[in-house]
């Protein structure tokens, strides 16, 4: 488990930042996830904002737990939520530029001062070449100890 | 253009059973290591029963389907919402919500929203969308 001084040391930690770009067939697959019918035009479905911003960024998902201190098992990590805020209309085949990192973590102990879990909170942002902050997420990960 | 008013309800967008085989092709697409999405014994494991769980951003697809079915596929400005309880599949899932406020433009509206996901009548997920409305489709 990660110490006090570890999950404070989080914050400000910034992932590699990358470029990404929204394949149409990724597109059309992520929207019939979702159960329904292809996006119209080449919109790509909001929920892109989960995985683009992650991968894009240089992570992952399999990273982010061991950021955290996770050990990917069952039951380990859960979702607290999600802030997603979409300043122009992502589309497919559009590349990209992705950068973020961790914003806050905080340390849930006990009334014996047993640490309970680390909530965890990273912000990525994707950019437009040519017309600037496009999209911005903060998701929120709770990490069981 | 019709401007919607405070305390209209958003139609529902309904899943009647939530399907193991797309979460499968979620897993793949997000590289998501973590098992309770596509192995029913961690699931098991987790003393949770047989299904798998489905993925939070999917239980969020299901919000902005219903937001997209009502104010367009380019209607979603920001999602702010918190998860509740965990969906499984199989599981019968209805997203809904109502408006809380609209603002009319010159160019259409502007409308915040309280939304959810229920299973029966146990809220799964639950927050805030903002919606906007544009006459010509605004990129």
């Amino acid at each position: 488990m990660l110490t006090d001084a570890q999950v404070e040391g989080l914050v400000g930690q910034r992932f590699p930042g990358g470029d990404y770009t929204i394949a149409h067939w990724e597109n059309f697959l992520l929207t019939d996830c979702t159960a329904r019918q292809p996006m119209t035009s080449d919109l790509v479905h909001p929920i892109a904002l989960f995985h683009v911003p992650i991968q894009g960024a240089g992570t992952s998902i399999a990273e982010l737990f061991r950021l955290g201190g996770g050990d990917g098992q069952a039951g380990s990590v859960s979702l607290l939520g999600y802030d997603w805020e979409y300043m122009k209309p992502l589309c497919e085949e559009r590349r990209y530029r992705v950068e973020g990192g961790v914003v806050s973590t905080e340390r849930v102990v006990d009334a014996a001062g047993a640490v309970l879990h680390d909530d965890i909170a990273f912000q990525i942002e994707l950019f437009d070449p040519d017309d600037g902050l496009a999209a911005r997420v903060t998701n929120r990960w709770r990490f069981v100890r | 253009m019709v401007v919607p008013a405070a305390g209209d309800a958003l139609p529902p967008f309904v899943v009647e059973s939530v399907d193991p085989q797309r979460m499968k092709t979620m897993a793949a697409i997000l590289r998501d290591p973590y098992p309770i999405h596509w192995d029913r014994a961690a699931v098991a494991s987790m003393g949770l029963g047989e299904r798998t769980v489905n993925q939070g951003p999917l239980n969020l697809g299901y919000i902005a389907n219903m937001l997209m079915a009502w104010g367009g596929d380019n209607s979603i400005r920001r999602l702010t919402v918190q998860f509740h309880a965990r969906v499984f599949d199989g599981d019968r899932v209805v997203a809904g919500g109502v408006v809380d406020s609209v603002a009319a433009t010159d160019e259409g509206w502007d409308a915040t929203c309280s939304v959810w996901l229920k299973r029966a009548s146990e809220t799964m997920v639950s927050g805030t969308a903002h919606v906007w409305h544009r006459r010509i489709d605004v990129r």
